[in-house]
């Protein structure tokens, strides 16, 4: 008896023992998604497209700081602080290349070039296996959703191309340009992968933008759709750009003749009607979707650039880290008159008892929800009207599409074809205009260098020559220390 | 341990008493360390069965048969004593006490051995070494207590967890830190707060309720626990009821603490002087005008000691009362528990309330049962002391800020001096300082953390026939964290978005269930044999829930239950993993003479890839008591106790991986107001466990009748599947530009030395020395193919730290310098060519050869910086002393650390000449002439390069060196006290913690860590809060 009663209580405590279950040891993650599950349905396809656009929106790009890069390397900004994290170093060009915007900026742009090389890949698998059609994505949302990647990938490797490469008019692209990373990386290797040339990698740029364009909607059906995803027209738009820092004037014509009608006022004739703001202040207010932004980050109170990333943060007096206008002649604030609204919107503030002013095209400081134009229609406007004048000469359409964008917010400065000299007067009027209208854009510095010139001196920090190491960036040490193939700047 | 042994001897010869015809002996037995009487001793008539024990006064009775020859006087913890009878009728015995303790019982993993069957490495720490410290968990006070245990406290802000390394750095990327056990169940451990406040998970153990901590180092001791054994285990006991009355203790203390070596930096006059000089030596500084000393409405000249603002004397008091008892079959331990700390940081303080129930109950002669409970409530606060590079933290704000500008706006309105977010610059050429004011932060922000948790086991152990031990146990640690963040919205950190508040509630909780049976058998007089099996199962979940909202509706909101105007998103964390594990061990020896024992593990765990889950780990040693052996018994008189032991094992370290580590992830976000999907893990589907290897050799001893005990122990710990992060060129944009795979080797090895030293045991007088130490060399012997080196970084901005094949892990990195160039005033650089280059902030041409005056290319980090120390101490220990004497009591515990480096990054700061206010000696001594020697450079304001800010520099690499005194006690015990009061005993004491440091180091305390518990950025002292010294006065009670 008394070993019947062992006997089953061992038993018992062997089933005890079985009784843990090995179906445990596969969890799955509740809060993120497998790969194997990422076209599953077409809100998932519809999330990852836009998971690319929330890429390239990082506050570290064109959510924010890559704007203010660009912008301080040139004269019409100085800073209240002296902080590196809030980009010190780009201000008076001590970055080296361990700096951290320089670090920075090189991974987040390579970080969504890698996730629309990902996403290209899966799509095309999937649209070859069926499964894009089992789930309901039709071939036109399929072209769509890869020109969106595809037009992506060429913006990010041009942003990137302005800050790290000589300029295309150096040497006419033979430079070193980017490693272009073109295949879906997810494991260790292909670490290794040589500079392409700076004209290979425009050759990248348009090859993508091209491909995309005919891929792309017409209209995408809503304002908001129309300014923060891409189409067929803001393609084309930022070809203009494209063009314009290749110094090929024909394309830039021919790019621009697709979305500017021929005579004032301006509009695209097809497509999503882009036309200027009737007023400039008006561009910068809610709902940030004017037919003038062609492309823009969206933000929301829930979906902000990040700490010390949102252009508020760059350009609010209350902030404790802006940067404020140089008020030394031949900066835009300078040439600005005071009746012009561009300067009618600027905001005050004090700096070290005096009174100081601060582009005020971002005022939300408290919630820095406002829009970042990453183009707009203006600059289309103005592209055209140098491309004309470089290949045409000095002519009157050139001077009605610099007037365009001048009157709106100075209607007494109207130029005639008398205004200019030259052809040449007429392009530094162009320059000029473009200073104005858009600082803060971060326009100003890719404009120097596209022409090859000194980018100007401010306070004591002295002019950078062409010449200088400091005319571009250095590539990070971080892409040195890994990628064999990689060579400096 | 030695209380509940006696209640297993009380049981085991409570039935085998004896009547024949007899003599009545009595007599008392009392204990020569301090002649009070000894119960439960026991007393055999030699050569026979029959005996007896002494009773609670120490007395026996027994009947001995009349031609009897001796009494055998035997008790745990005392030496045996026989005394021959000679015919007469009261025999008084004074126990020796037995230094060597055989017969004590140490803990191991899933089980107990007695301290003479232990083959592997293991150190124990005594509950009662630790219990009466000022500290707030029990980690802390184990610096310098065990041989080859490593503790470092980061810095002196209140239940920071230190980093513990035991027997080196074991991972690179993983963690080095050990895996704790609480009575057999792992709990959670690291900071648990997810504010500036810190709550080391540990600190919710009260240290009073510790019996025992064993320190569970090489592979044959922890190969058992698997994959979690790289690292060494700690096994924390808690304490258990003992027979005899119920025994109530009360201890207390109240206390003091307060910062040390605190940076002399100038005041205003010497400020404004220096400042302007640097100014003068560059005219494009930016700078309009000179500073100057400013005065408020009431006339009185600005200068302000902002260390005075950010320390303070803190207040601390603790207080824990046990009652605990047992009767026949139940035994059990009641505690509760309140500390209440305030730090040497202002607004720094830390409570805890606690309480513990430990009951074992014997429910039949097979089955009994047993429950350990504790739930604690911890409370920790603390403004942002923020080491590294914070504009918010305390410290750096404490000697980085000018001494001519004040917390206080100048017209006497009591208003905040503050422009924006920042400090108001109270007219100085400097437009905006960025730094914050500390009064302003301090007063209104709030970082706060709470935990409640529930740590608890349920056991049930059957004994169906001798030997054969079936146990069940069901371990639950349920934590439950609710952190607040307040930001004011009038200026700091939260100034942009006016106001922050940021709650989360946060569960991490665990489940174990262990079930084991075990066999001990002596199968012939010689030949024992024990053996256990088990299966585990661990379960781990971790939950938690984050609101987030800014823009305040009014200041007078200071919580996230407030009005504000944006609701951020909240976010959280979610996540699961799953542990099956099966484990075994077989050990016998021969004769107590010859031992050998084998473990192994087989662990499954969920965060791997099928095929990849399970992972099998062992070990095995042999240990050959010498000292049992007949050739060895002639040289009992000297050498008392000699064994060797040996072993080796293969154990993991799945720290590193986390729940979901094998999968390629999405993870979704917005993108404006729409649904987005982001790829953001590249896992590893070809992941699995770091292994090491480890093989360990040790020499025990005991001469002169135990009086000197000593170990000696040679380990090697090879780590060759670590899992390194593999670092992936930025230009392929994955995510955090690594991927984890299975690659790299690196070894730690050395020597362990403990001795123990009874100098004198006397009935009044005991002096004790216990010595212990380490020596330590670390190299990484392989990384990943293609990865030459890993950067460490501090605070994400400054690269400090490089480690690289062939050195020690996280070598600290910087560019040597030469000290000034007398001539000049510059700093002397060294470029990677040897070359000596001058740096001059203020010219065009700023970096020059030193030899001709030509222009250098500038000198970088990246291109010039090389291994300039390692910041492992490879020398390292403690010594304790105690003394008795009579009713006093006095004990000095030192620690010291050697042959390392710290890089003290907060000596570049406080020698920057942007406008940063500077120590002493920079006024002093910066160059100011030619010819003059110096090794601070010429002042030129804004320079940032020349002391070390803009990159680390050999000037602030220094040896770290240091002897500390731990802590210094004494204390008188009163007794005797009337029966009636029921009190045994009240000893009142008084303590010094960290009291002294001895160093050449020239920063606060060698003994830092910016970068907390870190493998690749060790030994960085990077504006760190100071270390702080406490002293106390205490009672303890015993009824």
């Amino acid at each position: 008896m008394k070993n019947t009663y062992k006997i089953s209580l061992i038993l018992f405590l062997t089933l005890l023992v079985g009784a843990c279950s090995k179906d445990d040891l596969t969890l799955a993650p509740q809060t993120a998604l497998g790969e194997p599950n990422a076209f599953d349905t077409k809100e998932r396809i519809v999330g990852q497209v836009n998971g690319l656009y929330a890429s390239v929106k990082n506050g570290g790009f064109l959510g924010g700081r890559y704007y203010v890069y660009n912008d301080i390397r040139e004269e019409n900004f100085i800073p209240k602080s002296t902080n590196l994290v809030t980009n010190y170093a780009t201000w008076n060009h001590t970055v080296i290349g361990s700096t951290n915007e320089v670090q920075n900026l090189w991974g987040f742009v390579y970080a969504s070039v890698n996730a629309i090389n990902l996403f290209l890949t899966g799509l095309d698998a999937n649209y070859a296996s069926g499964k894009l059609a089992t789930v309901g994505v039709s071939d036109a949302e399929y072209n769509q959703y890869k020109g969106e990647a595809l037009a992506l990938r060429g913006i990010c490797y041009f942003s990137l191309l302005q800050l790290y490469a000589q300029p295309y008019n150096k040497d006419n692209g033979a430079s070193p340009g980017l490693p272009l990373r073109l295949l879906a990386e997810k494991t260790a290797a292909n670490n290794d992968l040589a500079r392409s040339s700076v004209a290979e990698t425009y050759a990248q740029i348009l090859s993508d933008l091209n491909a995309a364009e005919p891929l792309l909607a017409t209209n995408n059906g809503s304002a908001l759709l129309n300014v923060t995803r891409l189409h067929k027209n803001s393609v084309a738009a930022y070809k203009t750009r494209v063009y314009l820092h290749m110094s090929n004037w024909a394309s830039v014509k021919s790019e621009a003749a697709k979305i500017v009608s021929a005579t004032a006022p301006f509009t695209a004739p097809s497509g999503v009607a882009f036309r200027l703001n009737t007023t400039f202040a008006g561009i910068w207010a809610t709902p940030y979707t004017s037919t003038e932004s062609v492309f823009s980050m969206p933000f929301t109170s829930t979906n902000l650039p990040g700490t010390q990333n949102g252009l508020a943060h760059y350009h609010h007096p209350s902030s404790s880290e802006s940067y404020f206008l140089n008020k030394e002649p031949g900066t835009a604030y300078a040439m600005l008159v005071a009746a012009d609204a561009r300067k009618v919107l600027f905001q005050t503030g004090t700096v070290s008892g005096n009174t100081e002013y601060f582009v005020g095209k971002w005022q939300n400081y408290t919630v820095q929800a406002d829009y970042a134009p990453v183009i707009r229609y203006a600059e289309v406007l103005l592209n055209y009207a140098e491309a004309i004048a470089k290949s045409d000469g000095l002519t009157q359409q050139a001077v009605d599409l610099l007037n365009a964008v001048r009157t709106r917010s100075f209607p007494a400065g109207t130029y005639t074809l008398a205004s200019f000299a030259d052809v040449s007067a007429f392009l530094t009027a162009v320059m000029n205009e473009r200073s104005m209208e858009f600082l803060g854009e971060g326009i100003r510095n890719m404009d120097i260098l596209r022409t090859y010139q000194t980018i100007p001196g401010k306070q004591s920090i002295p002019a950078v020559p062409t010449t200088s190491k400091s005319y571009i960036w250095p590539i990070p040490d971080s892409e040195i220390s890994t990628n064999k193939l990689m060579t400096v700047n | 341990m030695k209380r509940i042994l006696m209640l297993f001897s009380l049981l085991l010869f409570t039935g085998s008493l004896v009547i024949a015809q007899t003599v009545q002996i009595s007599g008392t037995v009392t204990s020569s360390e301090d002649g009070l009487p000894v119960p439960g001793v026991s007393v055999i008539v030699k050569g026979t069965t029959i005996g007896a024990l002494t009773g609670v006064d120490g007395k026996y009775i027994l009947a001995v048969p009349q031609n009897s020859q001796a009494l055998v006087f035997s008790f745990i913890g005392f030496r045996t004593f026989e005394a021959p009878i000679q015919g007469k009728n009261s025999i008084d015995v004074t126990l020796e006490t037995d230094l060597f303790k055989v017969d004590e019982v140490v803990v191991v993993a899933y089980g107990t051995q007695q301290k003479r069957d232990i083959t592997g490495a293991i150190s124990t720490v005594s509950g009662k070494d630790i219990s009466l410290m000022p500290v707030q968990s029990f980690d802390q006070a184990l610096q310098g207590k065990a041989a080859g245990v490593n503790i470092t406290m980061p810095n002196g802000v209140l239940n920071n967890p230190p980093v513990i390394r035991v027997r080196g750095f074991n991972s690179i990327s993983s963690s080095s830190s050990p895996l704790i056990v609480v009575d057999g169940v792992p709990i959670f451990t690291g900071n648990l707060s997810g504010t500036n406040s810190f709550l080391n998970s540990l600190s919710d153990i009260n240290p009073a309720d510790i019996e025992s901590m064993e320190i569970l180092k090489d592979a044959s001791a922890t190969a058992i626990y698997g994959s979690r054994a790289a690292s060494g285990v700690i096994l924390i006991t808690t304490k258990r009821g003992a027979a005899g009355n119920t025994k109530v203790t009360y201890d207390g203390y109240a206390g003091w603490t307060q910062p040390y070596n605190l940076f002399d930096v100038m005041n205003a006059d010497q400020y404004i002087e220096h400042k302007n000089l640097a100014r003068a030596n560059n005219p494009a500084s930016g700078l309009g005008f000179d500073f100057f000393v400013p005065t408020d409405a009431n006339g009185n000249r600005i200068d302000t000691k902002w260390s005075d603002y950010v320390y303070q004397t803190g207040f601390q008091q603790n207080h824990a009362i046990s009652i605990s008892g047992a009767t026949k079959n139940t035994s059990y331990y009641l505690s509760v528990g309140y500390t209440d700390q305030e730090g040497m940081v202002q607004k720094n303080s830390y409570n805890r309330k606690n309480a513990r129930l430990n009951i074992d109950q014997k429910v039949n002669k097979y089955i009994s049962i047993s429950a350990n409970i504790s739930y604690s409530n911890g409370y920790s606060k603390a403004p942002n002391t923020g080491a590294s590079f914070a504009t918010a933290g305390a410290a750096r704000l404490a000697f980085v800020l000018a001494p001519n500008l004040g917390p206080y706006a100048l017209d006497g309105s009591g208003k905040y001096n503050i422009n924006g977010s920042a400090i108001g610059n109270m007219g100085q050429p400097v437009a905006n300082y960025g730094y914050y004011n500390p009064v302003a932060i301090f007063d209104l922000n709030k970082f706060t953390t709470e935990n409640d948790r529930l740590l608890a086991t349920l056991s049930a152990t059957i004994e169906p026939f001798k030997g054969l031990t079936f146990k069940t146990v069901y371990g639950l640690d349920n934590v439950s964290i609710e952190d607040n963040l307040f930001q004011t919205g009038v200026t700091g950190d939260s100034y942009a978005s006016n106001g922050l508040a940021w709650n989360q509630f946060n569960r991490p909780n665990r489940w174990t269930w262990t079930n084991t049976l075990n066999y001990n058998v002596t199968l012939s007089e010689k030949f024992n044999l024990g053996a256990l099996a088990g299966i585990e199962e661990q379960f781990t979940s971790g939950k938690s829930w984050i609101g987030q909202k800014t823009n305040v509706n009014d200041v007078f909101f200071t919580e996230y239950h407030g009005s504000w105007t944006t609701a951020g998103m909240g976010t959280g964390g979610f996540y699961e993993n799953y542990f099956l594990s099966y484990f075994g061990r077989l050990n016998f020896n021969f004769d107590r003479k010859y031992y050998f024992e084998v473990t192994g593990r087989r662990d499954g765990f969920s965060g791997l890839s099928e095929g990849n889950k399970f992972g099998n780990f062992g070990g095995a040693s042999v240990m050959w008591n010498i000292s049992k052996e007949s050739f060895a018994e002639s040289l009992n008189s000297i050498v008392s106790d000699l064994r060797l032991k040996a072993s080796y094992g293969r154990v993991g370290n799945m720290s590193g991986i986390n729940s979901y580590a094998s999968l390629f992830l999405y993870n979704s976000g917005v993108y404006g107001a729409v649904p987005s999907w982001n790829f953001n893990q590249a896992g590893n589907p070809e992941l699995q466990w770091e292994a090491s290897s480890k093989f360990d050799l040790g020499l025990s001893f005991a001469l002169l009748k135990d009086r000197i005990q000593a170990d000696i122990n040679w380990y090697y710990n090879n780590v060759d599947d670590l899992i390194l992060n593999v670092p992936q060129s930025p230009s392929k944009g994955i995510p955090n530009n690594t991927v984890p795979a299975n690659m790299g080797t690196m070894y730690n090895t050395g020597f362990e030395f403990t001795v123990t030293s009874y100098n004198i045991t006397g009935p009044k007088l005991n002096w004790t020395t216990s010595l212990n130490l380490s020596t330590l060399k670390n190299e990484v012997t392989e990384l990943a193919p293609g990865v030459t080196e890993i950067i460490g970084t501090t605070g994400g901005l400054e690269q400090t730290n490089r480690t690289l094949v062939g050195l020690p892990i996280g070598n600290i990195w910087a560019v040597e310098t030469r000290g000034v160039d007398p001539a000049t005033g510059r700093r002397i650089f060294v470029n990677a060519a040897g070359q000596e280059i001058l740096y001059s902030h203020e010219a065009a041409n700023k970096w020059t050869n030193r030899s001709d005056g030509s222009t250098a290319s500038a000198i970088t980090l990246a291109k010039d910086g090389k291994a300039s120390g390692s910041p492992l101490p490879t020398l390292f220990g403690g010594i304790d002393n105690n003394l008795t004497y009579g009713n006093f009591d006095a004990s000095l515990n030192l620690t010291y650390s050697m042959g390392f480096y710290v890089y003290n990054g907060s000596k570049a700061g406080l020698r920057d000449q942007r406008w940063w206010n500077n120590s002493v000696e920079v006024y002093e001594n910066a160059w100011k002439t030619a010819g003059q020697v110096t090794n601070i450079p010429k002042p030129v304001m804004n320079d940032n390069v020349s002391n070390g800010s803009a990159f680390a520099i050999s000037e602030n690499v220094e040896k770290g060196n240091f002897l500390k005194v731990r802590s210094f006690s004494a204390g008188y015990s009163f007794r005797n006290f009337p029966e009636i009061t029921g009190i045994e005993r009240i000893r009142v004491y008084g303590q010094l913690f960290n009291a002294f440091v001895f160093t050449k180091y020239t920063g606060s305390d060698p003994e830092v860590s910016t970068n907390g518990d870190t493998n690749l950025t060790p030994g960085i002292d990077r504006n760190s809060a100071p270390q702080a010294i406490t002293y106390t006065l205490g009672i303890n009670v015993t009824f």
